[in-house]
C-alpha cells in the first residue's frame, strides 16, 4: 500500500470514526424503483434516465435473472443494493427480485452503509405499485434489441 | 488548516486508490465512462453474512451476492459483473472461492455522480499464491447445466424460462400485452 493511500485511509478513519467492523443497521423506509445496478452504474446501455422504467424493463429482467445485483433507486437519488427481500435471500438471480423488476415499491428494512455503498435488507414490501416510470416513448427499448423486430408476414 | 488538510485527503483518496490498484492490471477496457483497471488481493465473502451475521454454508451456494474484502484497505468491493457481455453477474464466478484469499483483476467503477463506488467487473481470479488465472466467464455454462430444457439457438436470455414467463405475462415493457402491441406497432413501423 502506498504511503499516500495509507495516510489517507488513516486520516479518513480518524475523522469519520469508522472501523473495519460491520456497522449496526439502521431501520429505514425507502420508496423507489427496483433497478438493474450494473446498467445504472456503468452507463453501458446509456444514461441513468434511460436504464430504468418501462424502456429498460426487459433488460432489467435479463440482468436480474443473470445474477446482476438488484438495487432500489430511492426517491432521494441513492441506490440501495438489495441483499434480501422478506424471506428470500436470493440476491443473485432470486425469484422475488425478478418479479419486482422495474416496479415502484416502498420497502421497510435495515440499512447498512459500507465503503460508499448502501445495502438494504428488506423486511417488508409495504406497497408495490408496479411499473410507474413509463419512459418507453422517450427512449424506446433499451437496449434497442430488447424487443425483437416483428417478422413481416 | 485542518479543513484544508481533510479536503486534500478527500480529493487524493480516489486518485491514490486508482493509482494503487491499477498497477500490474491486465484488465481489458469496456470503454465505460468511469472505469479504471484494478488488480488486488481480497477475501471472498458473503455480503449478507458479513453485514448481518446471517451465514449459511458455502456463502449461500450461489443464491447470494458475494463481495471482495480488499486486503490493502479492508474495503468491501462489490463485483456486479463477470467478464461476459451477456447480462451476467459475478456471484457464480466467485462461489468456488467462498471464504478464500484470492487475487482478482478487472475494472472498478467510480462515478460519484451516480453514487458508484467500489463497484467491480471481475475478469479473472486466482487463489492467492497460484500462478494460473481463471477467467470469470462461466455463468452461461452454469446456466445451461441448470436449464437443459431451454437448450436451443440464440443467447441464454432469449431462452430463459423465468424471463420468458415474465414477458409472456406482462410484455416486454412490463405493462401488459395491449401496451406492448401498440408500442411495437408504432416503434417498428
Amino acid at each position: 500500500m502506498s504511503n499516500i493511500l495509507r495516510a489517507t485511509a488513516l486520516t479518513l478513519a480518524a475523522v469519520s470514526g469508522t472501523t473495519s467492523a460491520a456497522s449496526e443497521g439502521e431501520r429505514v423506509q425507502v420508496t423507489g424503483e427496483i433497478i438493474d445496478t450494473w446498467c445504472y452504474f456503468s452507463g453501458v446501455m446509456g444514461g441513468p434516465d434511460a436504464v430504468v422504467g418501462s424502456a429498460h424493463h426487459t433488460c432489467a429482467l435479463w440482468c436480474s435473472a443473470g445474477g446482476i445485483p438488484v438495487g432500489l433507486l430511492g426517491d432521494d437519488g441513492q441506490v440501495y443494493m438489495v441483499l434480501k427481500i422478506e424471506d428470500d435471500d436470493g440476491s443473485a438471480s432470486g425469484d422475488t427480485q425478478l418479479m419486482l423488476a422495474s416496479h415502484e415499491v416502498t420497502a421497510d428494512g435495515t440499512l447498512y452503509e459500507r465503503d460508499g455503498i448502501n445495502y438494504i435488507v428488506v423486511s417488508q414490501i409495504v406497497t408495490d405499485n408496479g411499473i410507474t416510470n413509463l419512459n418507453h416513448d422517450d427512449y424506446g427499448p433499451v437496449p434497442g434489441f430488447a424487443i425483437p423486430k416483428p417478422k413481416k408476414n | 488548516m485542518k479543513k484544508l488538510a481533510l479536503l486534500l485527503c478527500l480529493i487524493a483518496a480516489p486518485l491514490a486508490a486508482q493509482e494503487e490498484f491499477s498497477e500490474g492490471s491486465e484488465a481489458k477496457s469496456w470503454n465505460l465512462y468511469a472505469e479504471y483497471p484494478a488488480r488486488f488481493d481480497a477475501q471472498v465473502v458473503d455480503i449478507l453474512c458479513l453485514l448481518t451475521k446471517d451465514c449459511p454454508d458455502n456463502c449461500g451456494d450461489g443464491k447470494r451476492q458475494l463481495g471482495l474484502l480488499r486486503t490493502a484497505d479492508d474495503a468491501l468491493v462489490f463485483p456486479n459483473k463477470n467478464s461476459q457481455a451477456a447480462f451476467t453477474g459475478a456471484a457464480i464466478e466467485l462461489l468456488p472461492y467462498c471464504g478464500k484469499m484470492v487475487e482478482v483483476d478487472g475494472l472498478l467503477i467510480d462515478d460519484p455522480d451516480l453514487g458508484a463506488k467500489n463497484i467491480y467487473l471481475v475478469q479473472k481470479i486466482r487463489n492467492a499464491g497460484d500462478t494460473d488465472w481463471v477467467k470469470a466467464n462461466t455463468w452461461t455454462k452454469d446456466w445451461a447445466k441448470k436449464h437443459p430444457e431451454a437448450k436451443g439457438k440464440g443467447p441464454w436470455f432469449r431462452r430463459d424460462p423465468r424471463v420468458n414467463a415474465a414477458i409472456a405475462e406482462a410484455g416486454y415493457l412490463g405493462l401488459g400485452a395491449e401496451t406492448d402491441e401498440t408500442f411495437i406497432k408504432e416503434w417498428f413501423q
